[in-house]
């Protein structure tokens, strides 16, 4: 979050119309540029980017350093190649642009794109570069385009002469598939030394990088901060819900932890239906796989409403068989007075009684071994006990009419 | 020692001016990053010996100080070794943000060359008249500037 005012200087000679990068030299420093503007404008709001050209007619400045990006991209349109490019010319016009700015308490920065061959020698160069870092004015240069025996060097030796604190850098970008503009934005010229990195930067890395963001709910902060706080919000309320849920779940997984029950049964749908729609949700979540079962169970189990009421029960009775007898036959009372869907009970002991279906329902249950011979018990006898309670069902059918 | 002697020699209405320099908007231009201006300037650096300003590029060093509110400027301390001290010093008040090429375009309000007894803590008398109420001042000068003290 450097406050910086930047000149670019853009090489537009007649060596930009080279196709060797992607579509042409001069387009593809073009969207360098303007991603560069982006970058700058985003990371300090009140950092300002000024842009002149060093070929054509003479060393032209198309906008003097200012903050309104819009101004910035409408002066790169129309711009004519032709000519030779002066890259001295070019930085001292750069410096005498910043010289003027605004806001002096900005840093000086200048970019240049050096694209073709430097006509200028070292020594010349490093002349330069000293008086650059003597008004204490940072510079970047993109060695990019024509490469040439010694332009590399020259380059560098302007560095080395301009560099204080490695503010300074050079990037050589030889011609590639890739867009120049990617190539740089994994340079030191857009994370800006590393420290205070570009939230826009690192968006733009990982869009580049395919699609996968670094970001939670992939929503990148910077972009959209409301968006990506209305998405952290509806996933605290859903973990919060889902703990209460789990509290529940807790009591019923001691119930339900020794075998399956018409509700398991019903939970394992429900549970691949919720799996798949909050699978992208919870992705990111560092809930235990079997914390998960449990808690969708129980989501299962309160967004069931009345009908889980009836398996819930059933569920205590087929317990209290195996267990207490007087819960069992207080649970039965209980069943009795209400007035349930005969129906659904007869399709959920019909489910039940398909042997193959439970056992596969109980693999998928945590912590129940369905080769377990306690577990094969139960199940022989649950399926007695449907039939007992079609019996029991059709008893007070009859006791209350 | 030093500091005392300096100051023996300054009449009793004058104030040393370190308390009324603005820090925020102190500055100085062509200064290696190791020596820079606070070990000359700030009270505790600037008492050390072992700690000076150094010029990074070339022998000239642009110090611009602001201050908190306006000021009488009678004297200025600077030391420094004899070989590398500095020798011309020009003065400008009020002129923010000066750069190098700024230097020659209009005249100083003072220049001072300096002798060796200078650079052991004399302090420079400059044109009092000339420095009535100094918001700010630059000043320019030779590599190897020690110390430097206001009054």
């Amino acid at each position: 979050m450097v406050l910086e005012a930047t000149m670019i200087c853009i090489d537009n000679s007649e060596w930009m119309r080279n196709g060797d990068y992607n579509p042409s030299r001069f387009q593809a420093q073009a969207d360098a540029v303007n991603l560069i503007c982006g970058a700058k404008t985003q990371s300090n709001p009140e950092n300002t980017v000024g842009v002149l050209t060093m070929a054509g007619k003479g060393v032209r400045v198309l906008v003097t350093p200012t903050s309104d990006l819009g101004k910035i991209l409408a002066c790169m349109h129309g711009l004519e190649i032709g000519g030779e490019m002066n890259l001295a010319a070019g930085i001292q016009v750069a410096q005498l642009a910043l010289k003027h700015r605004q806001n002096k308490k900005q840093q000086q920065r200048i970019i240049v794109f050096a694209g073709s061959p430097v006509k200028y020698d070292k020594k010349v160069l490093e002349m330069i570069g000293k008086k650059l870092k003597k008004n204490n004015v940072a510079l970047d240069i993109v060695d990019f385009g024509e490469e040439e025996d010694g332009k590399p060097e020259k380059l560098e030796a302007l560095l080395g002469a301009v560099n204080s604190n490695d503010s300074s850098h050079i990037v050589h970008v030889p011609p590639s598939p890739n867009a120049l503009s990617d190539v740089l934005i994994s340079t030191p010229i857009f994370t800006g030394d590393g420290e205070g990195r570009s939230g826009f930067a690192a968006a733009a890395a990982a869009a580049a990088a395919g699609g996968v963001s670094g970001f939670d709910f992939g929503v990148d902060p910077n972009l959209d901060p409301e968006l990506a706080l209305a998405l952290r919000v509806s996933m605290e309320e859903e973990r919060a819900r889902q703990e209460a849920a789990a509290k529940k779940a807790a009591e019923e997984a001691a119930k339900q932890e020794k075998g399956g029950e018409q509700s398991s049964s019903q939970d394992a749908t429900m549970t691949e239906n919720i799996a798949a729609s909050t699978s992208e949700v919870d992705k990111r979540n560092d809930l235990m796989d079997d914390e998960n079962a449990l808690l969708q169970q129980a989501l299962a189990m309160s967004m069931d409403g009345p009908s889980s009421g009836i398996t819930e029960r059933d569920a205590e009775m087929s317990d209290a068989a195996t267990g207490d007898q007087d819960l069992a036959l207080a649970l039965q009372l209980s069943v009795q007075d209400s007035t349930k869907d005969a129906a659904n009970q007869t399709d959920m002991s019909k489910l039940l009684a398909d042997q193959t279906f439970v056992s596969s329902i109980l693999a998928s249950l945590p912590g129940v071994d369905p080769n377990d011979p306690s577990v094969k018990d139960l199940l022989a006898s649950m399926q007695n006990q449907s039939e007992q309670k079609k019996e029991e069902d059709k008893a007070p059918d009859q006791e209350d009419k | 020692m030093s500091a005392t002697e300096s100051i023996s020699v300054i009449q009793r209405s004058q104030v040393d001016l370190l308390d009324f320099v603005d820090w925020t908007g102190v500055e100085c231009l062509n200064q290696s990053s190791s020596h820079s201006l606070a070990n000359a300037l700030k009270q505790g650096y600037r008492e050390d010996d072992g700690l000076n300003l150094e010029s990074d590029a070339d022998e000239q060093l642009l110090i611009y100080i602001p201050f908190t509110q306006v000021i009488k400027l009678y004297a200025i301390v600077i030391k420094g070794p004899e070989e590398e001290g500095p020798k011309t010093v020009k003065f400008f008040t009020n002129k923010e943000h000066m750069g190098f090429s700024n230097v020659n375009d209009f005249p100083p309000s003072d220049t001072a060359i300096l002798s060796p007894d200078h650079l052991k803590g004399k302090p420079i008398v400059l044109k009092y008249v000339k420095f009535q109420s100094v918001r700010s001042v630059e000043t320019t000068d030779m590599k190897g500037l020690k110390k430097i003290e206001e009054h």
